[in-house]
Parts: C-alpha cells; sequence; structure tokens
C-alpha cells in the first residue's frame, strides 16, 4: 500500500512513542511490529529529526540509525506524556471493530479464533471509548457455508487433499473432483482457491456451490502458483478470451454491474450496449435466457441462437 | 524544496501535545520550519486549517482557548488524547492482525493498521520476538483471508457523512431507470451483503426510509449543511430490504416440474421434492421477488406448474427469448 502523509503521520506519532520505551529497538523488529517495510521505516527515520516541539528551540528529535538499531540521543526532548500512546481516532476504531465482528460471525470459523475476536473486540471497545461509536454505521457479512468452511480449512491447515461434487451454474451440472486446495478467502461470498486435478489448472470454487465434500487421506500436492491479487476482482477475463456483445434496455443495466466488461457503451434508449470477454461464451446463454425482453446477446451469433432455440424448446412443452 | 507534509503534520501535533498553555497561531506559525516558508499570511492559514483538520482526523483532539488578548490558542491536552490501558494476549493479537488486513479500501485499510501500530506503540500487543532467537510456536488460526472490497466511489464520502452524521445529494440510477433521479438523503448505515455496498437512510423527498445500491449511485456524492430533520432509528434493516429484492424472503410457493440431473439449487431449496419415473422431478420451492427471471434460466429444463401467474410471467419471458 502506498503511504500517504497522513497515514505516515500516524504512524511516525506511534513510533515515537514506541522508540522512546525501546532504546537501541531493531530495525527489523519495529518493522515487522509496525507492519511495514524496513525501507519504509527508515524513510521515516529520515524524517523524525527534522520534527521536535519547537523548531526555533533547537529540540528536534535526534533519532539516528546504524542500519541494524535506533537510537534516540535526546528522548529527553519529548516529555513522557507528549509521546504517550494516542487515543484511537474514529475511523482507526471503525477500521477494526467492523473487520473483527464481520470475520468473528462467519459461520465455520473456529471457535477459538472467533473467542479470541470477539474478546479482543470487547477491549478495543473499551479502549476507543466514545470513538468506538461511529462504528456501528457500517457493517460487513460474509456469508460463509459453516460444514464445507470447517472442512476446507482443515484440509488447509493439515495439507490434505479434497473431494467436491461442486455445481457449475454456468453448465448446470454437478460435478465430481478432486482438489488440493490453495486457500480459502471471503470477498462477500466465501471461496476455495484449488488446484483442481480434473481439469489440471487452478480454479476457484464458491462453498455454496459445493454440495457435497470429503477430506481425503492423501497429502495435498499442487504445484507452485503465484497468488493472485484479490483486490483486481475477483473475475479476470484474459485478453485472449472470445468476446461477447450484449444489448440490453434500461431493465437490464445490472448486466454492467454483475459482469467485469471492457466496455459500456450509453444507448438512446438508457440501455447498454456491453462488450465483454468470457473463456466459455456458452456459460452466458442463462444470462440471455435470464435477461429476456431485457436484453439480447449480439456477438457470437452461435450463443444467441442457442438461446433462442433453448426458449424455443421450453415454450413446446407448455404447449407453445 | 518545499518541507513534505508528513513533517510539517508531524511538528505541529509535537507542538500542540508538548506545550502547557495553549499557543496561538502566531506562536505556531515561528515554531515550525514549514509554515515560516508558507509565504502569504493566506497560504499559511489554510495550511494550517487544513493541517488542523488532518490531525483531528487522526484522533487528535485539539482545544481552542481563547486567552485575554482575544487571541485564540491551541493544545493537545494529554488526558484527551491518552490511549486508555489495554492489553491483548497472543490469540486475540493474532486474531486482529487477520481482521486488520481485510480491508481494500484505502482510508479504511490506512487505519486498521494505524490502529495495530498505536497498540503496538502502548505495549498493549505481545512481542512476537523477544530478540533473544527464541521463536515462538506458531499459534494455529483459521486459514482464512476475509477481505472487504469498497471499489464504489461514493463509499468513502459516504462512509464520512454517516460518521458525522451529515445530509448529503447524489444522482441514483433505479436498476431500470432510465434516467438518474437527484437524491437527497440524511445516511445512516453502510451495509456490505455478498460483497456489495447498500446505503440506508431517510429520503428528504419521499419522506421514507430507503435502501440504496453504491454502484447505482452516478456521480459525485455532496455533503450537505445543515443537521438530520428526522431520528435515526436504533436498528437499520439494509439486509432484510435487500433480501427481499433478492426473493430471500419468499411468503408463496411455487410447483415445478425439473429434468433430472438440472437444476441442483431449485433442488437444494426446494422444500419437497416428488421423482417422477419419467425422467422428471416435481418441486415445491419458495416463490419470492425475481424467481421468474431465474427459472427462465434453465430453459427447457424447468416447467411451471403453479400458480398461474409465475407460469405466464415464464412463458412471456420465454417468448421475448425465442422473438430474439
Amino acid at each position: 500500500m502506498a503511504s500517504n502523509a497522513i497515514d505516515q503521520t500516524r504512524r511516525m506519532l506511534s513510533l515515537v512513542t514506541y522508540l522512546r520505551d525501546r532504546p537501541g529497538a531493531r530495525i527489523d523488529d519495529v518493522a515487522r511490529a509496525f507492519g511495514i517495510s524496513a525501507d519504509e521505516l527508515i524513510s521515516d527515520l529520515d524524517v523524525l529529526p527534522m520534527c521536535g516541539t519547537s523548531f526555533r528551540g533547537g529540540d528536534l528529535l535526534e533519532i539516528d540509525t546504524d542500519g541494524e538499531r535506533i537510537w534516540w540521543r535526546n528522548a529527553d526532548a519529548l516529555g513522557s506524556d507528549t509521546a504517550q500512546p494516542l487515543r484511537l481516532a474514529s475511523d482507526e476504531a471503525t477500521a477494526l471493530l467492523v473487520a473483527a465482528r464481520a470475520v468473528a460471525t462467519l459461520p465455520g470459523l473456529r471457535e477459538s479464533d472467533r473467542d479470541a475476536l470477539q474478546r479482543a473486540t470487547a477491549k478495543l471497545e473499551a479502549a476507543a471509548g466514545e470513538n468506538a461509536g461511529a462504528s456501528s454505521r457500517l457493517s460487513v457479512t460474509f456469508e460463509a457455508e459453516g460444514g464445507v468452511f470447517a472442512d476446507v480449512d482443515r484440509a488447509i491447515a493439515e495439507r490434505r487433499r479434497l473431494w467436491l461434487r461442486y455445481y457449475s451454474p454456468a453448465r448446470d451440472e454437478l460435478t465430481e473432483r478432486e482438489v488440493d486446495p490453495i486457500r480459502l478467502f471471503a470477498v462477500g461470498h466465501t471461496y476455495l482457491e484449488a488446484w483442481c486435478r480434473l481439469s489440471e489448472a487452478r480454479r476457484t470454487f464458491r462453498l455454496d456451490r459445493v454440495a457435497e465434500i470429503k477430506l481425503l487421506d492423501e497429502p495435498a500436492d499442487p504445484p507452485p502458483v503465484e497468488l493472485r491479487d484479490l483486490s483486481e476482482g475477483l473475475v479476470q477475463p484474459s485478453a485472449e478470451d472470445p468476446e461477447v456483445v450484449v444489448e440490453v434496455g434500461p431493465g437490464g443495466r445490472w448486466v454492467a454491474e454483475y459482469y467485469p466488461y471492457d466496455s459500456a457503451e450509453e444507448l438512446p434508449d438508457g440501455g447498454l450496449r456491453v462488450t465483454l470477454r468470457t473463456p466459455d461464451p456458452a456459460s452466458l446463454r442463462r444470462l440471455a435466457l435470464r435477461l429476456g425482453r431485457d436484453g439480447r446477446i449480439v456477438e457470437p451469433r452461435e450463443l444467441a441462437d442457442s438461446a433462442r432455440e433453448a426458449a424455443r424448446l421450453a415454450l413446446a412443452a407448455y404447449g407453445e | 524544496m518545499a518541507i513534505a507534509k508528513a513533517e510539517r503534520l508531524m511538528n505541529l501535533a509535537l507542538c500542540l501535545l508538548g506545550t502547557r498553555r495553549p499557543l496561538t497561531k502566531r506562536e505556531l506559525r515561528t515554531s515550525i520550519e514549514a509554515y515560516m516558508e508558507a509565504g502569504s499570511d493566506e497560504s499559511f492559514n489554510r495550511m494550517f486549517e487544513r493541517d488542523k483538520d488532518d490531525l483531528r482526523e487522526l484522533g487528535l483532539v485539539i482545544d481552542t482557548v481563547e486567552n485575554l488578548d482575544g487571541d485564540i490558542g491551541y493544545r493537545a491536552k494529554h488526558d484527551n488524547n491518552r490511549l486508555p490501558p489495554i492489553a491483548l494476549d497472543a490469540e486475540e493479537a493474532t486474531a486482529l492482525g487477520l481482521a486488520a488486513r481485510v480491508w481494500q479500501q484505502a482510508r479504511l485499510a490506512g487505519a486498521a493498521s494505524g490502529a495495530l501500530q498505536k497498540l503496538h506503540a502502548a505495549g498493549g500487543m505481545p512481542q512476537q520476538d523477544d530478540g533473544s532467537g527464541g521463536v515462538e510456536p506458531p499459534i494455529p488460526h483459521s486459514t482464512l483471508e476475509p477481505h472487504i472490497p469498497a471499489r464504489e466511489a461514493a463509499f468513502e464520502p459516504l462512509m464520512l457523512a454517516c460518521r458525522d452524521r451529515r445530509p448529503v445529494v447524489f444522482d441514483y440510477r433505479k436498476s431500470n431507470a432510465v434516467r438518474a433521479e437527484r437524491r437527497h438523503v440524511e445516511p445512516w448505515t453502510l451495509e456490505c451483503w455478498r460483497g456489495h455496498w447498500y446505503l440506508a437512510g431517510y429520503d428528504r423527498e419521499r419522506e421514507a426510509e430507503r435502501v440504496f445500491r453504491l454502484s447505482r449511485i452516478t456521480g459525485a456524492v455532496r455533503s450537505r449543511a445543515g443537521a438530520f430533520t428526522v431520528p435515526v432509528p436504533d436498528q437499520v434493516t439494509v439486509r432484510e430490504a435487500v433480501e427481499r429484492w433478492a426473493g430471500e424472503s419468499a411468503s408463496r410457493t411455487a410447483l415445478i416440474r425439473l429434468r433430472a440431473g438440472s437444476g441442483y439449487p431449485l433442488r437444494a431449496r426446494a422444500t419437497h421434492v416428488r421423482e417422477l419415473p419419467d425422467g422428471w422431478a416435481e418441486l415445491e420451492i419458495p416463490y419470492g421477488h425475481g424467481l421468474d427471471a431465474w427459472l427462465v434460466e434453465f430453459g427447457p429444463d424447468v416447467i411451471v406448474l403453479e400458480p398461474a401467474e409465475l407460469r405466464a410471467e415464464v412463458v412471456d419471458r420465454l417468448r421475448a427469448v425465442a422473438k430474439g
């Protein structure tokens, strides 16, 4: 995360408190405690000697480092009250409390973790005092299937293979497969990222689509893979994937909220012309059917045809 | 070279914390190098006001006191700014460290790590390594990585407006509307459900509570002067309103035929399943908002039997697709 002036100021105020109590603190230890790189810490240490309670008074902080340890030559320049630990700001309390409450309510979370989070939340609320108040104005719910979650969590911890019966909405079918779990993450829904031994590729499975799960005795052996940066969004179509063009009316604008797209062009009637990519265009037949009169697939032609054909077949069953 | 903002803010914070009596703007200006270099009074004043706001955002309580000469003095009293004692054990610290990493939104991510740093500085976190070379055994904990996305541009201004209870105005396009409409809202709470953010608040024109999906806010969110005109309810129910739209709170049931091997999620939700000898099954499923659109997705693998109204809606949708 790029550090801005606000974050850096916040961090340096804490550093002053921290270093005052720990003469000769090691760079590595401080960086670890503060969750920053040694380089970031050193750039803070470059700024601190320019700071003091009064520039005119010549009481700048004489903080320096030999690259391994940090020394503060005039720690008395700052009264112990000035270097006291500072109370939590409203945003700080909110950021921790909202996250802790969200994780603590996840179905399937280990009870020891849940207990620890609830204890930490109570202590934080007490320490934050009135600044904890605004945290109730923000809340997050993670969805998870408790039983499946616990099995996946255990498989990762014990490095064991899993057997899944998994529902693929794209194909409307259940498939059975063995997978080697890589990680378990939550972004709204909860997902398992795993090496799928059936497709010999990395796959992401949404836990509420797991119809059945078994923890196998074989050890998991996923090939080394680079972890994806999830902040870019869960679905990251590749440039080689085939293009699909969908035209929707005002009632179908939600398509642009649910599918990552390359472009969305406004149409005169208040609709959109959305161009997106997917490795498997056939999977969008569902979308074409769902849209009904609110939109249609323009390209590829085969996809549009298959949706029409499916609709005709379905109508036949109603005697039309 | 201009003096970096972090250095300036740090000096202001240390001056305000270190002083025993309130300092006037003039005194601060002569104490802090960056302010001496600020040039005109006007640019100094602007800079000073912004810096004070920034420090307050960081949690610093700055008192303003008028002295005998009518000058305003500033100071950050120790008692008002001290973190009360807090001590977390190793398990609590690990759990909180996991939770602090969930934010993908820059402001809250910065605030979460800033909070942990304050706890470390206060000695409230257990030492992971005392430098003696001995490494403590890792504490087993869930392998989960939780993430809270907040990519919507409206998130941060609305978060601050909810926090400070400030009315806002924004343009909002309902999911099926051609044009966006201006909405004047007293924002109450933000809630993230299934990865999407929603705002609950009081809509001044409609004179009622409304829920807004952040991704449908077009353009900027602007603050409005003045206070809320309606009391904020103790319990705000964003989720119930959204679930109703998502068809999660169905009060009726529908009867459908489903082809064997397809429609697993329909089966998983069915309250009653009767297998038929012809390779189909008859299912009773909850009938809420949006069921018609969902059933159409299954194409020829689903046939609606009852109620007639749902059957008509599905047929109608199928006709539209068949016409192309």
